[in-house]
This record gives C-alpha cells, structure tokens and sequence, in this order.
C-alpha cells in the first residue's frame, strides 16, 4: 500500500491546507461513494482524482524500486512467477525496439493475466457492489475526468512512435510505396503497442478504484512510479516517465519553444494547443513575418503562424482596420489570398490585473460575424439578441 | 446571465430544466467542498461555486452543466472577481473559438 498511501497523502495535505473550506454539511448529501476505506465526506472522488491527475502529468525519474515492487507484485498477484529480467527503457519508442529485439526470449505476453483480467472483475465487482447508478457517479467523477486528456495523450504517443519508425525506416508516406511501406509498418507494430500497459497513462481507470482495490495495488504502484510497460512471461520493460510535458489549460500539448512532450533518451513530440507540428516548424517560428505568414500554404500552420505572431502585431503591421466596434469589443477581419477569411473578435478582460491594465484577448469567430456582439454571442453558443450579461468578470 | 471569463452562467426558467436531471448523478464537490464549472488542466485555478446546491452534468443541447442553487451562491475563480449568483436554475455553457472545419475551447 504504500505507494498508494503517497498519493494520498499528498491529497490528504492538500485538503488540510484548506480545512477552512471543507466538510460542510452538504456535502454529505453527495456522498454517493465510499470506499472500502469509509472515506463519506463526499469529497472522495474528486480528492483521489487530483492525486491521479498529477500522476498521469508527472514528469522526471521512474522510482525504479517502487515501479519494480509494484511488477513484482502485480505478477504474483495474476499467480505468476515474478519477472526474470526487467529491463528500463528511455521511451516507449526505445522501448518497442527492445521488445522487438528481445523476440522469443521474453515469452509470451502476459498483459491479459497482470492488466486485462483484475481489471475486468475488479469492475464487476465494484460495479455490482454500487449498482448501475453508484457506478455512473464514480466514474463521472474520478476516470471520466481525466480520460480524454490521457487517453488523447497515449494516442499521440503511439502515432510519434509510429512515425519516428517511419523516419528511421526511410518511408516515405507521400510518396504510392511510401504509403503502402507505412501501412505495413503500422500493422506490424500494432502488436507490440498493443501489448502495452500505460502505467502513468492509466490513471484515468486506476482512479475510479482508489482505495477500493487491494488486487489492482500493483498496477497503480507501477502507474505511481512509471511509464508504459510490457509485461511478458520471462521479461518486463518497461519506460521512464518523460523528462518535458508541456500542455494549455485544456490539457492539449502545447509548446512554442521545443518539445511539448520529451523523454531522457530524445523521443519527443511537437505540438501547438494539440496540434502536432513539425519540429523544423517551431524553430522558424520567432522569426517569421506577415509576408512569411501570407505565403505559408498550409492552413493549419499559418494559423499557428498568426497566434504565435499575435494577431494584434500582424494586425499592426499590415495595417489592417477594425471592421465593427460595439460594447462586446472590436471586430476585425484580414483577408487571406485562396483561403477564407479570418475574423476575430478582440475583447478586453473585465478583471484587471494585478498591475492594474487590462488584458486583450483574441477569439477567431466564423467569418460571416457581422458585429463584435455577434462574435462573442457565438462564443457561448448564443445569437447576439440573446447574449446579454448582467455582469461579467 | 452572467460572464466570469471563459464561462458563461445563463439563469433558465425551472420549468423549462428537462425532468431527467432530478435522477441525474450530482458532480462531486472538489476538496474544498466548491461545485466546479471548469477546472484549468495546468494552473489547477478552478471556475468554482460556493453555496448550497447540485451540479450535473448534461450532455444534450441544455448542458454542458446543469446549475442549481436553491439558496443563492457565489461563482469565484483566481483571476476573476467573484459573481454573486441569485437562487435559481442555471445552465453553464463554455467559451469556444471557431476553427476551419472546427471548433474548439478557449483555454484562458
């Protein structure tokens, strides 16, 4: 338990520094979950899912011995003998190419007995325990939390791994063979990403069983301490975490200046808000222009291009005019040869800041907006005779 | 209908909340014991009520969440002034921005 008990720990500390706060007597009304470890304050889910939401996030060394302890025990725990060898790899890409190489050595994957099969009972078992509606709520309130922003994660993983392989392999995906090459590469390593436990990746699932699971203690040390993993009979390997994450306030990899995403050995992945983008790209970024932004044929990045630029400085340089101006905010347009316009809105924050100024914000708005109003109506989803605060903040 | 940066809280009429939502699972209250509208993946800075009340999670045309105070409550957040929000059904809607062939959520 012990890994466990840090995490929560660090959650217990958390809820202490805020004591002013907690448990008030409401709260019990919404303590539909209790786990084993009669935790009824109703404040269970979302405790233990800030736990695990910094374990999906942590970056920096494996705790090797932890992450060891935690196979070893997962192992027995599936009624197998404990791992011959575990081997360490930088990345997960470094670590498909040990499992490759490893071949027959390693014996045959036991993913289904260490991961697949505790986890499937364990759900039943909790599910059948709290009913159909005790089960929604869990999940609605621990995995489902953090399931798009680690499972968008482990896919974005696998496709740079995919193409790293590529790269390496001299395919060409542009190209008829080249596609035909990729297609071949992807179904052949299929398999061995197949054959991975996320470790750190599964928080989402491991947290909807906080507390509630001595048999799935393993799985969630290994998580607690580690990357991805490949559990086969003989041999495990298994991955450090990375060394660089870099992500905006949704959760989407985002970084202008160098990897969004960067493992100890190298492997690393490139991205603006969620977009992957080549690693070339972000190193032309600080010095482009408007005339470099106009010639840039590829939509997707010169709209990457414009808000690493600013809107505001591109707006400034080419000398572009506001098109309507109302209460919401000012409305500009700036014409694009073959492609179609972009239309922002740029509102001011109703708060200042703590030097007093007040911050402008740039939001793209479909391009027939007409008025400033309009804009930021469609922003929430309203037509601009329904959008009306009473105050904003 | 009130505006606290990227969230945007609409009163509606009671009558008009669909009849689901009163046997829809309630959101847990964060550590703090506040109903998060919005939780920011980085900073941890939270659109956060304070009150009495329930929170769902509605995921046809009304939702995205579903607010209801019966006694008043307060809408804070960490770099925002905090909104008193008057008794009521609420529905909460977040800010998005339009893409080509997209849309996606402002991250402030």
């Amino acid at each position: 338990m012990q890994k466990l008990a840090e995490v929560e720990d660090i959650q217990h500390s958390e809820s202490a520094g805020n004591a002013g706060n907690a448990g008030n007597a409401e709260n019990a009304e919404n303590a539909g979950i209790t786990g084993d470890h009669g935790n009824g304050d109703g404040t269970a889910g979302t405790d233990t899912t800030a736990g695990w939401r910094a374990v999906a996030a942590a970056t920096g060394p494996a705790d090797r011995a932890a992450a060891e302890e935690g196979l070893r025990l997962a192992y027995r725990g599936a009624g197998l003998p404990e791992p011959e060898r575990i081997v360490w790899a930088g990345s997960p890409l470094e670590a498909v190419g040990i499992v490759r190489a490893l071949g027959d050595e390693k014996g045959s994957s036991v993913r289904d007995q260490v991961r697949t099969r505790p986890w499937a009972d364990e759900r039943r078992r909790v599910h059948d325990a709290l009913g159909p509606g005790g089960w929604t709520e869990l999940w609605s309130n621990t995995g489902a939390r953090l399931w798009d922003t680690t499972r968008s994660l482990a896919d974005r993983i696998r496709a740079g791994i995919l193409d790293r392989l590529a790269e390496a392999a001299g395919i060409d995906p542009s190209s008829d063979d080249g596609l035909e090459d990729r297609l071949a590469l992807e179904t052949e390593t299929r398999q061995v990403l197949l054959d991975a436990v996320l470790g750190q990746h599964d928080a989402a699932w491991l947290a909807a069983f906080d507390g509630r699971s001595e048999r799935l203690e393993g799985l969630a040390r290994i998580a607690a301490a580690a990357g991805w993993w490949w559990p086969y009979e003989k041999t495990v390997v298994i991955c450090e975490r990375p060394v660089e994450l870099h992500r905006d306030e949704a959760g989407r990899l985002d970084h202008g200046a160098g990897p969004a995403l960067r493992f100890p050995d190298g492997f690393a992945l490139y991205a603006w808000r969620g977009m992957p983008v080549p690693a070339a790209f972000l190193d032309e970024l600080p010095s482009i222009d408007p005339a470099r932004i106009q010639r840039e044929e590829n939509a997707e990045l010169r709209r990457v291009m414009l808000e690493f630029y600013g809107y505001d400085r591109y707006l400034a340089e080419s000398g572009a005019r506001p098109v309507h101006k109302d209460e919401a905010g000012t409305l500009w347009r700036i014409r694009m040869d073959g492609d179609e316009d972009v239309v922002m809105v740029e509102v001011i924050n109703s708060t200042p800041e703590p030097d007093g100024t007040y911050r402008t914000y740039w939001l793209r708005v479909p391009p027939t907006t007409g008025t400033a109003k309009e804009g930021v109506a469609w922003t929430f989803g309203l037509d601009e005779g329904t959008y009306a605060p009473l105050r904003q903040t | 209908m009130y505006r606290q940066g990227d969230v945007l809280i609409v009163p509606v009429a009671e009558e008009s909340v669909p009849s689901h939502i009163a046997d829809a699972p309630d959101e847990s209250r964060d550590p703090r014991g506040r109903l998060v509208l919005a939780l920011g993946e980085v900073t941890g800075h939270a659109h956060a009520v304070l009150g009495a009340g329930r929170l769902v999670r509605e995921p046809g045309p009304f939702g995205p969440l579903v607010l209801h105070l019966p006694k008043g409550g307060k809408v804070v957040h960490e770099e925002h002034a905090a909104i008193d929000l008057p008794r009521g059904w609420y529905r909460v809607v977040r800010q998005r921005e339009y893409l080509p062939g997209a849309v996606r959520i402002v991250a402030d």
